[in-house]
């Protein structure tokens, strides 16, 4: 579902941000990306977002190029995709519970029962007994949940979650890691980026690369 | 469109939140709009009634059919047959020497003390002819031929003048009605286009999430329409009100001037107006949100 041929990324400034990057992900694939700060994971879910175009290489994205002059195309990718943003970009002014809908208003898919959905995703998150709370008055943990619940209630093909594990002490980090991994399916893929590479040691069935100064290193499985 | 359907309630409700969060900024564009069109109501209805004005003179065009002197009653009834057949004709009516003296007393008003200095009542009875005003050349002209007429007076300088106030105020309409046009949609497109602005990080997340541009941008478009229309409907009761009042000052001083009736005037430029304002309204919103793509 994700197939990327010797991208690369470079900024208008000139910063290389990727550099010759192959990649696969095919659905029901766990991906964790690692890496330091700066050394290109953000850049790269901008990519598969549509957010940025390769300036060399080329990506496919459930079948949709991204490229320039697809934009419709990719305003139609991005209905499939289910972003968790760094900071989390939720609507100021309204609810969790409208920030929740707000991820299945417009899909194609959607057919009315939108409260029940939110609700019910909310519950997963364990987030229902703030639904009639603004977003503003939420903790951060409390945002972040309620951005996983927009994310995931419009059942998107690609779970992308950028630094989910952010700040967080490893206790909190490794629920917020096993939320999401709960979310993945034989359809679904799940793709996280983390600084906190000791987190995802332990895990089972998983693949990871390693980012350094724009360049991957696949982790797991590990290529020859 | 079902999706459309469905979303009207959120639609509304943004709407609401929008105005909210820039409440100050929008009530100054509502009042801004509802100022300007209240001028455009003032110079249609000005437009309006002048034209009433215009029409109503040309309807009574009026001339004086002067006579020898020398003619008695029963030649003078004679010449106003005469004068009744010609086509064009409206109405033939005698006014006596004593009508004629009333009638310069009137002009005169307080100044009518100078008539008693005159020996003599100086005027002469004369024939007034209603013509009709499309005619008038031509109806003139074969009055002129009647035997017994000696001269005309008629109002064609007047009606002249007339006219050309009025196509004065026609050309000065139309400026300011274009230049009201043109400042409605600037405004109404800037209102978007900040609301737009206000709002870019919630506008960037929803293109985020794939949503089609008709459903981020309908809000706003929303928001246009309604202080737009707001706009229109204090305009509306501001220029009902100066209406009315305007009115109250004409009845008594100006009572033989034809002006066209309170209701028909108000209902007429309430109507124009809130069509003005929507129409203005939906195209100063799609040229503020087409003006405020990235
Ligand atoms: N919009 C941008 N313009 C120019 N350079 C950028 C931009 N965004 C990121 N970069 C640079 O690209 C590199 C990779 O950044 P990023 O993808 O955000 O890394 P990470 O998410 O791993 O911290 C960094 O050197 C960063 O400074
Ligand atoms: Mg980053």
């Amino acid at each position: 579902m994700i197939e990327a041929k010797g991208v690369c990324l470079q900024y208008p400034d000139g910063t290389m941000a990727l550099k010759n990057i192959d990649l696969q992900i095919v659905p029901g694939d766990m991906l964790y990306i690692t890496g330091p700060s700066g050394s290109g994971k953000t850049s790269l879910l901008k990519l598969l977002m549509g957010m940025e175009y390769p300036t060399e290489g080329t990506l496919r994205v459930l079948g949709q190029p991204i490229a320039k002059g697809q934009d419709k195309g990719i305003r139609h990718l991005r209905m499939a995709m289910g972003p968790v943003f760094q900071e989390f970009r939720l609507i100021k002014g309204r609810t969790a519970l409208e920030n929740v809908m707000l991820g299945m208003r417009f899909l194609n898919t959607t057919h009315g029962h939108l409260k029940e959905a939110a609700i019910h995703t909310l519950a997963r998150v364990g987030l229902e007994h703030k639904a009639f709370s603004l977003v503003e008055n939420l903790s951060w943990g409390e945002c972040q949940r309620v951005a996983i619940a927009r994310a995931v209630v419009r059942k998107p093909a690609i779970i992308v979650a950028d630094e989910p594990t952010g700040n967080l002490d490893k206790h909190n980090a490794l629920n917020i890691l096993a939320l999401l991994s709960s979310f993945r399916d034989k359809s679904t893929a799940v793709i996280i980026t983390t600084h906190a590479t000791h987190l995802i040691e332990g895990e089972e069935d998983v693949k990871h690369i390693r980012m350094d100064n724009g360049n991957i290193h696949w982790e797991r499985p590990r290529m020859t | 469109m079902k999706n459309f359907i469905y979303n009207i309630g959120y639609f509304l409700k943004e709407t609401k939140t929008i105005l909210q969060l820039n409440a100050v900024s929008n009530i100054f564009s509502l009042l801004s709009t509802g100022l300007i069109f209240f001028i455009l109501a003032m110079v249609i209805s000005g437009w309006w009634v002048s034209s009433q004005i215009v029409e109503a003179i040309e309807e009574e065009a009026e001339i004086s059919v002067y006579y020898e002197e020398s003619m008695d009653n029963y030649e003078v009834t004679q010449l106003m047959e005469r004068l009744r057949i010609v086509k064009g004709v409206v109405e033939v009516r005698l006014v006596e020497e004593g009508e004629a003296y009333k009638r310069m007393e009137d002009i005169l008003g307080k100044d009518a003390g100078v008539l008693t200095y005159l020996e003599d009542n100086p005027f002469n009875s004369f024939i007034e002819v209603k013509i009709n005003m499309e005619e008038m050349n031509f109806v003139l002209g074969k009055i002129r031929l009647v035997t017994g007429v000696d001269y005309i007076r008629d109002n064609q300088e007047v009606l002249k003048r007339i006219e050309n106030i009025s196509q004065i105020l026609k050309l000065l309409g139309t400026l300011i009605i274009t230049a009201v046009g043109i400042s409605t949609l600037v405004i109404i497109g800037h209102i978007i286009r900040l609301g737009i602005y206000n709002n870019r990080e919630q506008i960037n997340t929803l293109r985020l999430l794939g949503a089609h541009e008709l459903f981020i941008a309908f809000p706003f478009l929303l928001v246009g329409m309604i202080l737009t229309l707001g706009g229109g409907v204090l305009a509306s009761a501001l220029a009902a009100a100066a209406i009315k009042y305007i009115y109250a000052q004409m009845a008594g001083p100006l009572p033989f001037i034809p002006l066209p009736p309170q209701e028909t005037l108000v209902s007429g430029i309430v109507i124009i107006v809130i069509f003005l304002s929507a129409v203005l309204g939906i195209v100063g919103s799609v040229f503020g949100l087409s003006s405020a793509k990235k």
